[in-house]
């Protein structure tokens, strides 16, 4: 069941705001042993929380979509007077007084916080197997990764804990867990959702978004997370729109780019075709497919990654005498941040200024691009390497190498499922739009998974 | 030219083990490698993406 059906269920009282929050704490107490989605469970607050949707949905005092449905939240959120550790052992005691942006909309939406979710330490890194708290695992195969960062709430949301899951995306880490748990990951345009109060790792890549079980799930989100925050100085004033596509939205006439460069080398087969499959579903609802060349995505993605290096060093300074509070790989990332000179890092910032103008240049011809998220699917929980069409290849690069340049450009872009590798290990597409057009990418999204997610035997 | 990831270390005061350096100068090197072409053929009038915006006290709340 998506959250919008639930929604329409407890509208019509067919179901309480109690109900289904003790469901989502049962389901978690069952699965949660297996997956380690969840990095704490608040069940005593939900509870109570759930019962005061319950009074006020009773009144008729109805606060939207999200009133009374259960949710997490990544815990790098920071929330009032519960612990936000960022999966790290530096904040393992820290517990804010106060709640990010993202988590004050949800709560003033009425949304039911049962827990936060598991992720990569301090959401440098896409596996989640956390040196401090354990690995996430991937509800399609305990032995393999989530993704990451956001892996805990890609897990969550794909094992039917909770309808939503809210997470962060720096490198490709709400779109990367959203293709290796088969689920709905929404990265919306830079600065469009406030990232106050986020534990930030990139200050210029750092965006924040829903991961759901539906298209129009993750869009009634956004309509209650989007807006203007004069907390968040790189937040938009865009006026925000109602981005929730209808149930069955025409495509008819929209353009969709196929790449014929980068996107769609070295990739695994099944990943090929099911994409592929994809187009020409598109293609089928009346979308028009133009072939096309993208500018130096592999460039791009250097330049991100030195943006990253040395804005992540630069959040985690002074924490770095504390050399055993890391785990390696994290740390090996920081120590390379804290050597690049300043003079690569602002030329990288002007690279990016240069390489937003190219990359702009698409937009004329078309409305958005297809293209795969991840070239494979979930790897197996501790590789470093991996196989993709007979090349060896580090897990981190290749699991980012299609989703990084999109933080660097600070468009909007959606994975959906399309289908299955021979494993049965799901696949995702990436949707990406134009600045702001997330209706656009949501509406095509939603013709082409019309429905909810699948989900797997658990 | 590579560069030598131990002695800038070093003399930038930095308290990072040997072996540790010793790991991270090869994806170093190939970063720095594939940014110095692109540096070169970038013109001088870019400048970079984020800007500094002179802003009154009532917007520089998260400043505060």
């Amino acid at each position: 069941m998506t959250f919008l059906e639930a929604a329409a269920a407890l509208r019509r009282r067919e179901t309480s705001s109690a109900e289904l929050t003790a469901a989502a704490l049962r389901r978690i107490e069952r699965l949660n042993p297996g997956t380690n989605a969840m990095q704490f469970v608040m069940a005593e607050a939900a509870r109570e929380r759930a019962k005061q949707a319950d009074e006020e949905l009773a009144r008729g005092e109805g606060r939207g979509p999200l009133h009374g449905i259960p949710i997490a939240v990544k815990d790098l959120f920071r929330t009032k007077g519960v612990r936000t550790t960022a999966g790290s052992k530096l904040f393992e005691d820290y517990v804010p007084d106060y709640d990010a942006a993202v988590v004050e909309s949800l709560h003033a939406g009425g949304a039911v916080l049962v827990a936060k979710t598991g992720m990569h330490e301090l959401a440098y890194g896409i596996t989640s197997s956390n040196p401090h708290f354990g690995a996430v695992r991937n509800p399609w195969d305990r032995d393999r990764i989530p993704g990451g960062s956001s892996g805990g709430s890609g897990a969550a949301v794909s094992a039917g804990m909770v309808f939503m899951a809210m997470g962060s995306d720096t490198g490709g880490s709400i779109r990367t867990p959203a293709s290796f748990c088969g689920v709905v990951g929404l990265k919306p345009t830079y600065g469009r959702v406030s990232c106050y109060g986020a534990l930030p790792l990139g200050f210029t890549l750092d965006h924040m978004g829903p991961l759901t079980r539906s298209v129009r799930d993750a869009a009634a989100v956004l309509n209650i997370i989007a807006g203007y925050d004069l907390r968040d100085p790189a937040s938009s004033r865009r006026p925000v729109e109602n981005y929730v596509p209808d149930p069955e939205p025409a495509i008819r006439g929209v353009k969709i780019g196929l790449p014929e460069n980068f996107y769609f080398e070295r990739l695994d087969p099944d990943v090929d075709a099911a994409v592929r499959g994809a187009v020409r579903a598109a293609q089928s609802c009346g979308a028009e497919i133009v072939p096309l060349q993208v500018p130096d995505i592999a460039a791009m993605n250097t330049v991100a990654r030195v943006v990253l290096l040395a804005e992540a060093a630069a959040v985690l300074e002074p924490h770095l005498e504390k050399r055993d509070q890391f785990g390696s790989d994290v740390l090996a990332l920081l120590d390379q941040g804290r050597l690049l000179p300043a003079t690569d890092y602002i030329n990288a910032q002007r690279l990016r200024r240069a390489m937003q103008r190219d990359f702009a240049g698409l937009w004329p011809r078309v409305d958005c691009l297809f293209t795969p998220t991840t070239p494979s699917t979930a790897p197996r929980i501790g590789e470093t390497s991996t196989s993709i069409a007979g090349e060896c290849e580090d897990v981190r690069l290749a699991a980012t190498r299609l989703v990084r340049a999109i933080n660097l450009l600070g468009l909007p872009a959606i994975s959906i499922p399309c289908g299955s590798d021979r494993r049965g290990l799901p696949i995702g597409l990436q949707i990406i739009g134009k600045p702001f057009a997330e209706g656009l990418i949501l509406r095509v999204a939603q013709a082409l998974l019309p429905g909810e997610v699948p989900a797997p035997r658990l | 030219m590579t560069k030598d990831w131990k002695k800038i270390a070093r003399a930038s005061g930095l308290t990072i083990p040997d072996a540790s350096l010793e790991r991270i100068a090869a994806p170093l090197d190939s970063l720095e490698a594939a940014l110095r072409p692109l540096v070169r053929g970038l013109p001088p009038d870019i400048v970079p993406a984020p800007t500094f915006h002179a802003a009154v006290p009532e917007e520089m709340e998260n400043d505060a």
